[in-house]
């Protein structure tokens, strides 16, 4: 790392930013959009107008940088008032989390290489033939989005002034080239999408990817070399600098803990075409991230059987740094599961994560891959409840006590899949009809907006919703006690093993721990994993032949977010031995507690069921104590276990190299580990920035990683 | 025929190249104070008591034709990685028979096998198995006879007999010495085992860590009879 490189790095980490900021009151534009009646595409262009604005009267420069734009206002204009959101739910629209787009990977590449100004040309265009069609729509939206698209050259205007006043002459000069020209160098490229990007948190998009990065930016990095102007050393420097720029403004970023901004970045894999897609410049992002040791942005790495095995061992170079990055995602499995899914051979190659691990693709990609979740745990107790108070015969009816089939384990299993299809269907019916805020901006991004005069929210190439499935593990685990304890064993019968979960098994502590020593998933074990193995076959299905009102399907997967600790809330204990307020694995994972032979097993188990029936995305996770890398070729083992993950036909994996008690010891020393990264359940953040619920979450998880 | 063990754990990274299971079989004939593994010293199956007061067997019987059948399981990552499975202990030679029998079934199905032995056993046993393992870990703890003996419990000698076979059999092997303050870790102390080892063999030292005081705690202090 340069020491120019050093200074940027230790000017963000310690939020030396924060003085250059400064607090925004957006309310009196909100009331003028109240009383005006204003319109949404209106106010988001509106809005973002406002901002950029505001951020235009101070122009912020780090010492010794070279890719500008640092946020100084610290608020985003709210374009609607809660009771505007409120009475247009109560009308029965329904909105997926805060209205607007979200979650989605914009495709930079087009604008970074034409530039701004052709999208503006385009838009224009455009709008003479919407305006000649009477194509009021079209129009509103071609306005619009030319508003947008010159408020952020506008901007960019007023740095590249105050970069040339303050004798910033290479700034400067960039900055007359992008964004609104297309980029020729790595440089400019890099600054053009910092733009871009910026500008897009602006407009009040969230959660939004950086996509394929290595690809995006390979043709300026060749260019740059074959010139003479780069060598590697200069793009790795280019690359760390935009990367820590990624960790300025990250904070003002909306999320449900700190380090959830969705700024992930995919590389490798296979280009459209299926060539091999990983490159020098995949391989200098791996690098900037180990020697920066940042949260964002977070790395994914596509992979597949034929990946080299040096790719896997670069990977888990990054993991020894204990980023809890990359996450890896199998394209054996995934590819097909997209294809399956409807979407085009050349898209599904190109695939990326949304924000967390939703595989999605960037630009054509209207998807609202989190829309919703499914409780797994939920599903059973509600399942078990239901056969309890069906299955007990009215008083002294001892004919309908005969008549009624004798309960078996299948009839369990078939009641709680049951169960799960009525909260998927429900789903379905909840979110068929989704209306999504207006972003003319993030439109200008995305492929074929401006082409069609409309905006990405009415829809895009792809606009299927994807539906998590909460604690799965939890669910399948029980299922198992429940056959050993109730119908193998016959320890406890039905009614008596869920009046237990009410009282955390009071009185009971025989049952508790055969409840805990029941079969659970991840050690290998067939009388358990072929349960999980019918309940993925299940949930894949669970959705085939639904549809929502934009044409696209639903998909479901095995990501849970932030689910985990809110799902467990809603239940009891449950058959497993998961006492009551404890929260479910995170994701496609073990439940917490349970004794594991180790990670081999656990990817064993977790790979028997067939995971491209389920590509939402949900990644598995794996703890491995840290210690592990201390060996000369503790890398290669790791790195040995993700090719296993793959070869079995995983969908996705994260790893945390981790010790457990660091983690305790940052809970009572937080000013001493500052730096300490956990991943929490799809995204990398700083332990000391979490809430308890989820710091205690990842210790717990911890406890039994292998060593 | 049956043997006893006390743990099979998989990813192993200390056993071994590759991705590795270690199985543990139960019963040693040496003492040393520092053992990291006390619950693999006596051949009896014993109690643990944690300090919660709950209670975990120790020891485990199982057919060789099981164990191994249990082992191959993960044959495919083995393979994958170019690791395999690790004998370990107690000492693995103390039952040189059914370690034997469940290498041949290993190896026959493509399995590299390890052993991590103290070479403490008889000459036929220690050959009969060291010829079937793709690598030996070999322990000389001491370099005087009286202290190995006074300290751990055993002829050096019968270790050196079986340490000039093993040089001489063209097994691949690294030679480990645990470093324990104040027993074997002077300069002086190093150099004596250094010359007793010979030369150009890999010698690992290995740092202490007092890692099997809790479990020694949880088998009440005793480590029962040989």
């Amino acid at each position: 790392m340069t020491p120019r490189i050093k200074a940027l790095l230790d000017f963000t980490f310690d939020r030396r930013q924060d003085a250059l900021r400064h607090d925004a009151d957006w309310s009196r534009l909100l009331s003028r959009f109240v009383a005006e009646g204003t319109g949404d595409m209106a106010r988001a262009s509106a809005g973002l107008r406002e901002m950029l604005r505001a951020e235009g009267e101070s122009p912020a420069f780090l010492d010794g940088e070279r890719i500008a734009f640092t946020r100084t206002v610290r608020q985003i204009p709210e374009l609607h008032t809660e009771s505007e959101m409120e009475a247009r739910r109560a009308a029965g629209t329904a909105f997926g989390e805060k209205g607007v787009v979200f979650n989605i990977t914009a495709d930079f590449a087009p604008t970074i290489r034409d530039g701004l100004g052709a999208r503006l040309e385009e838009l224009g265009a455009r709008l003479v033939k919407a305006r000649a069609e009477g194509d009021r729509e079209g129009v509103e939206f071609c306005e619009n989005a030319m508003l947008s698209a010159e408020a952020v050259l506008e901007l960019v205007e007023k740095y590249r002034a105050a970069a040339e006043k303050r004798g910033l002459a290479e700034i400067a000069e960039t900055l007359s080239r992008v964004p609104r020209f297309g980029a020729r160098t790595l440089h400019e490229a890099l600054q053009s999408l910092r733009i871009l990007h910026f500008a897009m948190w602006c407009e009040g998009e969230y959660h939004c990817g950086l996509g394929r990065l290595d690809q995006t930016l390979l043709p300026y990095y060749e260019a740059d070399l074959s010139s003479g102007r780069l060598d590697d050393d200069g793009a790795l420097e280019l690359i760390e600098e935009f990367f820590i720029a990624c960790n300025r403004d990250s904070d003002l970023y909306i999320g449900v803990q700190q380090g959830d901004n969705g700024q992930s970045v995919m590389l490798g894999g296979v280009t459209p075409d299926g060539a091999p897609a990983f490159n020098a410049l995949s391989r200098l992002c791996l690098k900037a991230c180990g020697e920066l040791k940042l949260v964002d942005p977070k790395i994914n790495l596509r992979v597949g059987r034929d990946t080299p095995r040096e790719i896997y061992r670069l990977g888990t170079e990054l993991t020894a740094k204990g980023l809890g990055f990359p996450q890896y995602a199998n394209d054996d499995v995934v590819i097909p599961a997209l294809e399956r899914w409807g979407y085009a051979p050349e898209d599904a190659r190109n695939y990326t994560v949304a924000a967390c691990w939703e595989f999605i693709i960037p630009g054509c990609g209207m998807d609202i891959d989190n829309i919703d979740a499914v409780s797994f745990p939920g599903s059973l107790d509600a399942a078990l409840r239901g056969l309890v108070r069906d299955g007990r015969p009215p008083k002294g009816d001892a004919a309908s006590q005969d008549a009624r089939p004798p309960l078996t384990y299948e009839g369990v299993e078939s009641a709680f899949l049951a169960e799960v299809q009525r909260r998927a269907d429900a789903l379905v019916a909840k979110y068929r009809h989704v209306e999504i805020l207006p972003g003319p901006f993030v439109s200008i991004l995305s492929d074929g907006c401006i082409g069609r005069a409309r905006d990405i929210s009415a829809g895009a190439k792809y606009n299927n919703f994807g539906i998590h499935g909460t604690g799965i593990p939890v669910a399948v685990d029980s299922l198992a006690a429940v056959r050993e304890l109730v119908f193998e064993k016959k320890a406890v019968s039905l009614a008596g093993l869920v009046g237990l979960l009410d009282t955390d098994f009071a009185g009971r502590p025989d049952i508790l721990a055969a409840a805990k020593a029941a079969p659970k998933m991840g050690n290998a074990d067939p009388r358990v994993d072929e349960i999980a193995k019918r309940a993925i076959d299940f949930w894949g299905h669970a959705f085939d032949g639904r549809r929502n009102d934009r044409g696209g399907i639903f998909r479901p997967g095995t990501g849970s977010a932030m689910y985990y600790v809110w799902h467990a809330r809603e239940i009891p204990a449950s058959p497993d031995g998961r006492l009551s307020g404890h929260p479910f694995p995170a994701n496609w994972a073990p439940s917490l507690d349970v004794p594991v032979k180790g990670p081999v097993s656990v990817i064993r188990s977790f790979t028997e069921p067939d995971l491209g029936l389920v590509c939402n995305g949900g990644p598995l996770t794996i703890e491995i104590h840290d210690s592990a890398f201390a060996m000369a070729d503790g890398v290669d083992k790791v790195a040995d276990l993700v090719r296993f993950f793959v070869m079995r036909g995983g969908h996705q994996l994260q790893i945390n190299a981790i010790d457990r008690a660091t983690l305790k010891d940052a809970q009572e020393h937080p000013e001493r580990h500052r730096h300490l990264i956990v991943r929490v359940w799809g995204w990398s953040g700083y332990f000391v920035e979490l809430d308890r619920e989820f710091q205690d979450q990842i210790i717990r998880r911890v406890e039994l990683a292998a060593s | 025929m049956t043997g006893r063990i006390f743990e099979i754990r998989e990813f192993t990274l200390h056993d071994g190249p590759g991705i590795r299971t270690t199985v543990f079989l139960k019963g040693c004939p040496l003492r040393c104070p520092w053992c990291h593994n006390p619950e693999g010293l006596s051949s009896e199956i014993q109690t643990m008591t944690r300090a919660d007061g709950s209670t975990a067997v120790c020891g485990e019987d199982w057919e060789s034709g099981a164990l191994a059948d249990e082992l191959l399981r993960n044959a495919d990552i083995m393979a994958q990685s170019g690791g395999g499975v690790t004998f370990s202990g107690g000492e693995p030679l103390a039952q040189a028979t059914f370690l034997c029998e469940v290498a041949d079934i290993l190896r026959a199905a493509g399995v590299s096998c390890a052993i991590e032995t103290s070479g403490h056993a008889d000459a036929p046993d220690y050959r009969a198995a060291i010829s079937r393992m793709d690598f030996v870990y070999q322990d000389i703890k001491h370099h005087d006879p009286g202290e190995f003996r006074r300290i751990c419990g055993g002829d050096l000698a019968l270790v050196l007999d079986n340490y000039a076979w093993l040089r001489s059999s063209g097994v691949p092997f690294a030679v480990r010495v645990p470093c324990i303050p104040g027993v074997n870790d002077s300069p002086a102390d190093r150099a004596a085992l250094l010359r007793l080892v010979g030369p150009g063999v890999t010698v690992e030292f290995l740092p202490y860590h007092p890692g099997g005081e809790s479990k020694r705690r949880m088998l009440g202090g005793r480590q029962g009879p040989m």
